[in-house]
């Protein structure tokens, strides 16, 4: 029996990928090439293959018959590995447009994967700016920020997909300035609209995103006292995930933001550890200002936070909410207080983890590992967060129909 | 002016015209006294309009509308002349009118989907100002009917709906208008304050229930407490007998200790977990009361009357009662029976007794003096116990 390589064998799957093959065989192939995706050998192998990727891609915005799901799937695992986003760019440098273009459509119904392969494959410089570049060229009228804004914040866009993926893809696109300009212009409604969704029940992805965005659009200072101000009012957004069914006395309860008090016995907090971090972090950024503690003070965040902490199970989570405390407690901020402290030589209490964020087992993190200190830069806010979308990468056997991809949620 | 040959033939008929006047006066000329008013009367002079145009005192000014409003025009220039006398109307602040002129431009369905999107958009403004919000509303709708983009009658749209208090439908409708054109500032300020009332709205609407879960909470431990004491309660309506469902025994007196007495008294708990009732005192012999708002249920009787009755009142003519002569009752109206109580009781030994019933969440008790004749009275062919 001759030893056929593993390329050769991947690249007999080509001529079943094409378009206006039979669709039985599209199927099965695309569902072939899918399994090969859950693995990193499948990918590398795969990575060579360029025009087995094109024709992939044109599968993926392909309309019924063609197997368009499960093409999308296998980018969705291919774009996870930023080992594989430049093959993928050069098979088809129009990727992130059309990809964009499915996402947008109302009424296409597979957008969701199709929002999955942007979260991922704009974690990355290169292809976010591409991806930035393509919403800006849409038709005009309409920014394309604008229409995925309004198809992340509008129920029922799309009433064939759920669409939550646009959070991480809205909350990579907000690691550059211009999208964050975008979001934070006061001449328009748009970071309003999200605020809401830090509060979305149906999917931590949407959650994690808009908070990921928020937390972004913090570092705008210049912008601090407009957040913090009534036109936008983002901190009770921000509280609101922390605070659970506390019984505040009546003088306490008229302290805190009118959407805090009163809070009804089944008051959850928010489950996902990481997006608490996120939103005391983002709210950290919100004290880098004097005028920014003030009124973080004034509004009775001390109150939840203090709650919080007791409640906190994690130890991460916990640590970092002890920052904000003394943070929000006091009228210095806390590098300052810590750089006297070590000045005077005593022992700092602010425990500085050189070591990245404990990873949780879960298939996906969502802070990436970062030094406390990069996250409150002295200069301009450029270094945002990143914002990784990890997706577990079971080995699957040829023969498993199922996808391997990571199940949405 | 008839068409004359210009130049000298129209000096000439000028010079005969004033030569006229040399031999008789002008007739034509205002009075001395009224020529204010008669200045006004002349259209062209008017300041004022009259509301009302009469014929007969003004034929120039009937004259006048009847070229505007004439039937003959086209419906488009006639409805357009009705949405200018609107238009006025609105400047002068009488909206009352404007309705009445756009509602008249507008049934003249003229074939213009502008025109007419704009009339229901005018006249929905002067409703909003004579604060007919749902009017308003209705032709707001109408107007978005005919023309989608209209983002006045969106901006009002999402007023009227601000002012009825329907802060999601108001925040929508802004979205809407938004995305039309995302700067407009008068939306971004609507937006912003009907997003601030509905969170307020949602705040007060837990607020209140909190507060009457609380409520309930505090009525179902005051009702535990009168059933751990063995307290017999009945209710006050007639034809109720004490085996009523329990359902409904405790829904009114639930209700009972939600409400109060007419004189402000209420079932109480202290911090120890002791009741404190209104207890009502009759006095038969004169037909007077005295209400004790709270009596503690360790408290005894004795104590109460001795500052109740610490200086004789008013109605004891023979000022006989003093606190050693009281004697106190209760009545079992069942069976008829009177029941009479040692003043060194205790209330709460009183009302476990097993005849009791506290009616209306009010003890009463009945006092007379021992000795008297009237009691001696009121007493025969009745009845009476001692309570231990």
């Amino acid at each position: 029996m001759s030893e056929t390589s593993p390329k050769a064998e991947a690249a007999k799957l080509l001529p079943f990928l094409a378009l206006g093959e039979r669709a039985d065989l599209q199927a099965a192939a695309a569902q072939h090439v899918l399994a090969l995706t859950g693995s990193g050998p499948g990918r590398t192998l795969l990575a060579g293959q360029t025009a087995l990727l094109r024709a992939l891609v044109e599968l993926a915005v392909a309309p019924p018959p063609a197997p368009a799901r499960d093409a999308a799937r296998a980018l969705v695992n291919l774009a996870a590995d930023p080992g594989l986003h430049k093959p993928l760019l050069a098979a088809e440098p129009r990727l992130p447009v059309r990809l964009l273009g499915c996402a947008l459509d109302p009424q296409w119904p597979w957008a969701e994967e199709a929002a999955a392969v942007l979260a991922n494959l704009s974690r990355e410089p290169v292809p976010c700016a591409a991806l930035i570049e393509a919403l800006a060229a849409a038709e005009p009228g309409e920014s394309g920020l604008e229409r995925l804004v309004r198809a992340l914040c509008t129920p029922g866009y799309n009433a064939r997909a759920p669409l939550h993926y646009l959070g991480p893809v809205l909350s990579n696109l907000s690691q550059r300035p211009a999208t964050r300009a975008f979001l934070l212009d006061r001449n328009r409604c748009v970071v309003q609209r999200l605020l809401p969704l830090t509060q979305y029940p149906d999917s931590s992805v949407r959650r994690g995103g808009v908070v990921g965005t928020l937390r972004n659009c913090c570092f705008e200072h210049r912008h601090h006292e407009w957040l913090l101000g009534p036109e936008v009012d983002v901190l009770p957004f921000l509280l609101l995930p922390l605070a659970g069914p506390e019984d505040f006395s009546e003088e306490e309860m008229e302290r805190l933001p009118v959407d805090l008090q009163y809070l009804p016995p089944d008051k959850q907090r928010e489950p996902d550890a990481d997006i608490r971090k996120m939103l005391i972090e983002t709210i950290m950024l919100l004290t880098a200002t004097a005028p920014g503690r003030k009124q973080v003070r004034d509004q009775g965040a001390y109150l939840i936070l203090r709650e919080l902490h007791s409640w906190e199970p994690e130890p991460d989570v916990r640590v970092t909410c002890e920052k904000l405390i003394q943070s929000a407690a006091s009228r210095t901020c806390w590098r300052c207080r810590c750089l006297r402290r070590l000045s005077g030589s005593c022992s700092s209490r602010i425990t500085r983890s050189g070591s990245s964020v404990s990873g949780s087992s879960r298939s996906w993190s969502w802070a990436q590992s970062h030094k406390q200190r990069e996250l409150y830069p002295r200069e301009a806010p450029e270094a945002c967060q990143h914002f990784w979308a990890h997706f577990s990468s079971q080995s699957v056997q040829a023969s498993q129909t199922r996808p391997a991809c990571c199940p949405l949620l | 002016m008839e068409q004359q040959e210009p130049g000298a033939t129209l000096d000439d008929g000028m010079d005969s015209f004033l030569e006229k006047f040399q031999s008789q006066p002008y007739r034509g000329g205002f009075h001395e006294s009224q020529w204010e008013e008669e200045f006004e009367k002349i259209p062209l002079f008017m300041k004022n309009s009259p509301s009302e145009i009469d014929p007969l005192e003004n034929p120039d000014l009937a004259c006048l509308q009847s070229i505007i409003f004439d039937e003959e025009r086209s419906p488009e220039d006639q409805a357009r002349t009705y949405k200018d006398e609107g238009n006025d109307y609105f400047k002068e602040k009488d909206y009352k009118k404007a309705v009445i002129s756009y509602t008249e431009g507008l049934k003249k369905k003229c074939a213009d989907p502008d025109l007419n999107a704009v009339l229901y958009t005018n006249r929905a403004a002067a409703q909003y100002y004579l604060g007919n919000f749902r009017s308003s509303l209705n032709d707001v709708t109408a107007a978005r009917k005919l023309k989608p983009c209209h983002l006045k009658a969106i901006i009002r749209g999402a007023s009227c709906h601000l002012e009825l208090k329907n802060y999601v439908e108001a925040v929508n409708w802004c979205d809407e208008g938004l995305q039309i054109d995302a700067t407009e500032k008068k939306l971004l300020d609507l937006r912003a304050k009907a997003d601030k009332l509905k969170r307020t709205e949602q705040r007060d609407v837990r607020k209140a229930k909190l507060k009457e879960k609380k409520q309930q909470d505090q009525n179902e431990a005051l009702l535990q407490a009168i059933k751990a004491r063995n307290i017999r309660l009945v209710a006050e309506a007639a034809g109720e007998d004490e085996d009523s469902a329990s359902e409904g025994l405790s829904e009114l007196v639930l209700y009972g200790l939600s409400s109060e007495n007419p004189c402000g008294a209420r079932l109480g708990v202290d911090d120890q977990g002791r009741l404190s009732w209104p207890v009502l005192f009759l006095y038969p012999e004169y037909a007077q009361s005295d209400l004790v708002s709270a009596f503690h249920e360790d408290s005894r009787f004795i104590d109460h009357l001795m500052v109740m009755f610490g200086e004789t009142p008013s109605w004891d003519l023979e000022q006989k009662y003093c606190p050693d002569n009281l004697e106190v009752y209760f009545e079992d109206e069942d069976r008829a029976e009177l029941y009479c109580v040692p003043p060194s009781s205790t209330l709460l030994q009183v009302l476990q007794h097993p005849r009791y019933f506290v009616k209306a969440l009010t003890p009463t008790f009945l006092v007379c003096v021992g000795s008297s004749g009237f009691c001696r009275n009121y007493l025969r062919g009745k009845k009476v116990h001692q309570v231990k």
